[in-house]
């Protein structure tokens, strides 16, 4: 009797734990899911330290996001750093656009696809998938894992993940500067050597509010938004450090806080809408002599 | 201090009929999803074409017994006269030595099924959905477990899946498919209308079978290389990825048809592959016209 009843308790624990098969361990930080965030460019900049460049074209008191003029006072740009990111704001002020890897439809890359709206996470040991809303891009962390000796460069570049506590941990290096490459919406520059490490954590309400109140003083609310504002449940933060020696003064950090979205993600195809947004030409479409099959 | 034998009449309480009904209640739905067959991981194949069944109504296939020369057999009794037509243009570009427009050298996105002609996927399981990823230009696709089509709803590129597990078997429903210039069924150009509908069938099978698939198709239409794009299959691999699907569209096809395409698990590292980079419209001398738009999206 004893030992069946013994037995049954064991099944049971056995079964309960079993359930969430799909979801990581319980030692595991769950971030499973879709995550999402209403903000224009997107990146929250710190109140204090090195951080991401803030726009210097206001409307309503935020940032303006059909005129991209990046701060080129900010101290973490050097010297050629701020004549690119001067340059790209005077093309922004002079029409109302200029070419970027979102409306050209090139991969993101890394960090610019962080200003996404959207982030869906699927956690399994041994590799995260990250689906990004934009364009549905897709990026790969393996977990537990260093990178490579040789390094061939890729857009999303080679991601390795770890966990801290209740922290995941990426670290990602080998990132291709594309044509159209930049750190942000304001142009700023990336070289091959850029290095960029994200931290997520989840975070109750009260302590993602900070996050949340930096967002909104610096970033545009289209309307109607498509992110659940009232809510007030478990938020996930990104907090990323960049480094580029060529490029920044010292590496910098900057933050992503998402709630959860209104709604289910509608197909977003940007081959459906590569418009030249006042470049004056078409989109930057580059060719290959082969086939890709 | 701790009583043992209070501590034993506690185990012993918890694990009467009463007390346990509660947990007892959970094992059907341990159960339910021990059932659920686990299609999650990378599946890869060497060819990019859709299986005939081995009887009965089945898809287009390349008279060309190539994978480098694709001309779709335009004889083929599933077809209206409009639809093989629409073969025949695709086959004489092919003669012509100035390949046809299609979704992947158009860098437009993949609807099913012609999405099935992936050399390599991804199958991420979760409770209220499914979501396949294709590595080619690494483009996503959600299915909804357990859900309704919607009354009115906006076509999409992807359609609008609903799917639920039959046993060992993931079916899902697609309809309210988009359709585009470069739109087409299959390899071979073959047109769909907004009226299509796809049922998938989705379901382990065992090593040997999915070897067996994988070579008549090799056999019929050449193998694609690793080096030229094709999958990297796990030798040790106990099991395989199969979709069967049917396909109706009463605008283009005599009949509903079927056909299937077969996975193994793929090795190696998933590489980035982005069809921008790669978009040039393959000996005309000009490049893709993509596709514009007069707003911003955001």
């Amino acid at each position: 009797m004893r030992r069946n009843a013994l037995l049954l308790v064991t099944l049971v624990m056995a079964a309960s734990g079993s359930l969430g098969q799909a979801a990581p361990s319980a030692s595991v930080p769950n971030f499973s899911g879709l995550w999402a965030h209403p903000w224009l460019p997107g990146y929250e900049p710190l109140a204090s330290g090195p951080t991401s460049l803030k726009n210097l074209s206001r409307r309503n008191g935020v940032s303006n996001p059909v005129q991209l003029v990046g701060d080129y006072n900010n101290p973490i740009l050097k010297p050629a750093t701020v004549e690119i990111v001067r340059k790209f704001g005077e093309m922004s002020k002079s029409y109302y656009g200029f070419p970027n890897p979102r409306n050209q439809c090139w991969p993101n890359g890394l960090p610019f696809v962080l200003s996404s709206n959207g982030l869906e996470i699927f956690q399994k040991p041994n590799e995260i998938t990250m689906i990004y809303q934009t364009d549905h891009q897709v990026r790969r962390v393996r977990m537990n894992s260093t990178h490579p000796a040789n390094v061939t460069p890729t857009y999303f570049g080679d991601s390795i993940g770890h966990y801290e506590g209740d922290a995941l941990v990426i670290d990602t290096v080998g990132i291709k500067p594309g044509p159209f490459a930049m750190i942000d919406w304001f142009g700023t520059p990336q070289t091959p050597a850029l290095h960029v490490v994200e931290r997520y954590r989840l975070l109750d309400y009260a302590d993602a509010k900070d996050g949340l109140d930096r967002a909104a003083k610096e970033n545009a609310l289209p309307q109607p938004a498509t992110v659940d504002l009232s809510y007030r449940g478990k938020h996930l933060q990104l907090t990323f450090t960049v480094e580029d020696e060529s490029v920044f003064t010292t590496r910098w950090s900057a933050t992503v806080t998402y709630g959860k979205p209104m709604d289910i993600w509608r197909e977003n195809v940007c081959a459906e809408n590569p418009n030249k947004y006042g470049t004056e030409r078409d989109a930057q479409v580059p060719t290959a002599a082969k086939p890709d099959f | 201090m701790a009583n043992p034998e209070a501590g034993m009449r506690n185990l012993l309480l918890l694990a009467t009929p009463y007390s346990l009904l509660p947990l007892l209640l959970l094992l059907p739905a341990f159960a339910a999803e021990k059932a659920t067959p686990d299609f999650a991981g990378y599946w890869g194949r060497n060819s990019t074409d859709f299986e005939p069944p081995l009887s009965g109504p089945g898809p287009v296939t390349n008279k060309g017994r190539s994978f480098y020369a694709r001309f779709g057999d335009d004889t083929n009794p599933i077809l209206k006269p409009e639809a093989a037509a629409r073969i025949r243009e695709a086959s004489k570009a092919t003669v012509e030595g100035v390949n046809f427009p299609t979704p992947s050298n158009q860098c437009t996105p993949w609807s099913p099924p012609y999405m099935w002609r992936a050399l390599m996927v991804q199958v991420l399981q979760q409770k209220d959905h499914v979501t396949i990823t294709t590595v080619g230009d690494q483009q996503v696709r959600r299915v909804r477990l357990n859900a309704a089509h919607p009354k009115n709803m906006t076509p999409t590129w992807s359609g609008d899946s609903v799917g639920h597990y039959e046993g060992d078997t993931l079916v899902i429903d697609t309809v309210g498919v988009k359709y585009g210039s470069n739109s087409m069924i299959d390899n071979y150009g073959t047109p769909y209308s907004e009226g299509l509908h796809v049922v998938e069938r989705i379901r382990l099978v065992d090593a040997e079978t999915a070897k067996k698939a994988a070579e008549r198709m090799e056999a019929l239409n050449g193998r694609v290389e690793v080096i030229a794009g094709g999958a990297s299959i796990d030798p040790e691999a106990r099991k395989g990825l199969r979709i069967e699907f049917t396909v109706e569209d009463p605008k283009y096809f005599t009949t509903p048809w079927s056909a299937a395409v077969t996975f193994r698990p793929a090795l190696g590292v998933v590489e980035e592959r982005v069809c921008a980079e790669n978009m040039h419209d393959y000996n005309s001398g000009t490049d893709v016209p993509v596709p514009r738009a007069d707003k911003p999206d955001f």
